[in-house]
């Protein structure tokens, strides 16, 4: 057997001891209340990419999707149902045209990427949805986006709901300003008035429950603009870890903090 | 017994065994996890109280300017103890603190509204700031009380005011509303019930969790929300560090 084969068998058997040894972290931390809905606010790709020197504005961006691979396969493995992605912002629109542009393309060819994988059956469960003002993006994208969303429709094991041109001040105002034209729309005398209910039924992210735990890379202590309406009861985990250097025990430890404070999160659920 | 039910019987006892033993592993990282952070508690605490002595030099100067609207976040269960709220709102005017927003879900902090603005020097309500002779101190502190009244509750009141807006219009057949229903429109109907629409700059929690406990959404798009453990247990050091480090941060609003 020459050098080439024995690396290459040495990587296999490292690569199944690892999986073996993740499996087993996941094992535990089961045995323990799991998150029914995590979510991510995908912060440090730039700072990245200009801390590795990395070339080319989608650089950082690239090194993102990578590691958004690893943590939904982490998260499907330990059983999380639902998980969102704060991919990209309405605000985000106000940086420079070219790097809106480069970000737009990298979505789409990862998008065309995930359709094959899907269509290929390698998703194994995974549905994908997109929300947010999707026809401020390009047709292009917003087409694959919406192919995606339909190859993946029959896939329950884990949701992916990928947050791009949303806000949530756009959400809400989206939101009050369907359910008004659906209400103007409705027949009947009675008198026209929203509850809650009509605005929530509206609003983008109404095809989860609300988070459990939302994690924020980057080092900000902010949600800037996510989900501010439908986190209330949820538990805020910031970290200073770069969005593509967050691995397994950043997962983990996210996971513990949540399991930590459960018994209060289920009291304060139980008050609403 | 035969075979397979032998099979059944033991595969079971090891498959309970299993479980006990991840369970039992299960609690002992968590015992390991609560003994890290009572030792990065105590930590905390003696960082905060040579922080409180002046012995370290990088908190002596803050620039409080940039810190124009501070909210405060308090869980209900702390909220039943008024004399922290008012102990903690009497060190945020020592450091010169000029706009704090309290809020609480279940608006108990509203209730002890009068209290709260008889015993803290220099107090007055945000609304009465601007006012002739509203204060006589030269600094006041305007306070605004907040609840969870003033979150969902308020959208729906402004979002009604849109709707019977919308509905007294002569609009064509097919109108969409996005002419009527934008975030100016919000925001200005929000005002019109009576809400403050200006997001603080800071929120500070106070409660065993970082959560913002249902502060009002439409308020808090940037805000830089920072986990200060119990009230009972509040460290003057560790609210001057919160401060001084927000007064740090550079933000991009997502540009």
């Amino acid at each position: 057997m020459n050098t080439q084969e024995e690396v290459g068998e040495f990587t296999q058997i490292f690569n199944a001891l690892m999986s073996l040894m993740r499996k087993f972290i996941f094992k535990v931390l089961c045995a323990g209340p799991i998150p029914n809905h995590v979510s991510f606010i995908m912060d440090g790709n730039r700072r990245f990419a200009k801390k590795h020197n990395l070339t080319g504005l989608d650089a950082g961006h690239r090194a993102g999707f990578i590691s958004v691979t690893y943590v939904l396969q982490y998260c499907k493995e330990i059983g999380i149902p639902y998980v969102t992605l704060y991919a990209f912002g309405v605000d985000n629109f106000k940086r420079q045209p070219e790097e809106v542009e480069c970000v737009m393309d990298l979505m789409l060819e990862k998008v065309e990427y995930t359709i094959n994988q899907a269509v290929s059956g390698n998703l194994k469960g995974v549905r994908v949805y997109f929300v947010g003002d999707l026809n401020s993006l390009n047709e292009r994208l917003r087409v694959a986006a919406q192919r995606l969303m339909e190859v993946t429709e029959e896939n329950k094991d884990l949701m992916v709901v990928v947050c791009v041109a949303y806000s949530t001040s756009h959400e809400i105002v989206h939101a009050v300003r369907e359910s008004c034209v659906r209400k103007c729309d409705g027949t009947g005398d009675d008198p026209v008035v929203l509850q809650v209910s009509d605005v929530e039924e509206c609003m983008y992210t109404s095809v989860v429950p609300d988070p459990d735990l939302v994690i924020r890379t980057g080092g900000g202590d902010r949600l800037s603009n996510f989900m501010t309406w439908q986190t209330s009861r949820s538990l805020l985990h910031s970290t200073a870890t770069l969005w593509p250097e967050l691995g397994l025990w950043h997962l983990v430890w996210a996971i513990l903090k949540f399991q930590r404070m459960h018994d209060y999160l289920q009291k304060k659920k139980k008050l609403d | 017994m035969d075979l397979n039910q032998s099979m059944r019987l033991l595969s079971s006892w090891i498959a309970q065994i299993g479980g006990l033993g991840l369970d039992l592993l299960w609690r002992f990282i968590h015992l390991v996890v609560s003994l890290w952070y009572i030792v990065s508690g105590i930590i905390e605490a003696v960082e905060s109280y040579a922080i409180s002595l002046g012995l370290n030099k990088k908190y002596s100067s803050i620039n409080i300017e940039k810190l124009r609207c501070l909210a405060v976040v308090v869980d209900i269960e702390e909220a039943r103890d008024v004399s922290k709220v008012i102990e903690l709102l009497q060190w945020l005017r020592t450091i010169g603190v000029k706009q704090v927003g309290l809020f609480d879900s279940q608006g108990l902090l509203k209730k002890s509204k009068d209290m709260i603005l008889g015993t803290v020097p220099g107090s007055v309500l945000s609304e009465e700031i601007g006012e002739k002779n509203s204060s006589p101190d030269q600094n006041p502190l305007a306070l605004e009380f907040i609840s969870s009244s003033d979150n969902k509750e308020a959208v729906m009141k402004a979002a009604n005011i849109l709707l019977q807006d919308y509905l007294k219009s002569s609009r064509p057949e097919n109108d969409k509303g996005e002419n009527f229903f934008t975030e100016t429109h919000l925001n200005e109907a929000l005002r019109v019930v009576g809400e403050n629409v200006h997001a603080p700059d800071l929120l500070l929690v106070y409660g065993p969790i970082r959560s913002h406990l249902g502060f009002p959404a439409w308020r808090l798009r940037y805000t830089e929300i920072v986990h200060m453990g119990s009230l009972n247990y509040m460290r003057y050091g560790s609210l001057l560090k919160a401060i001084h480090k927000f007064t740090g941060v550079h933000q991009n609003y997502g540009t």
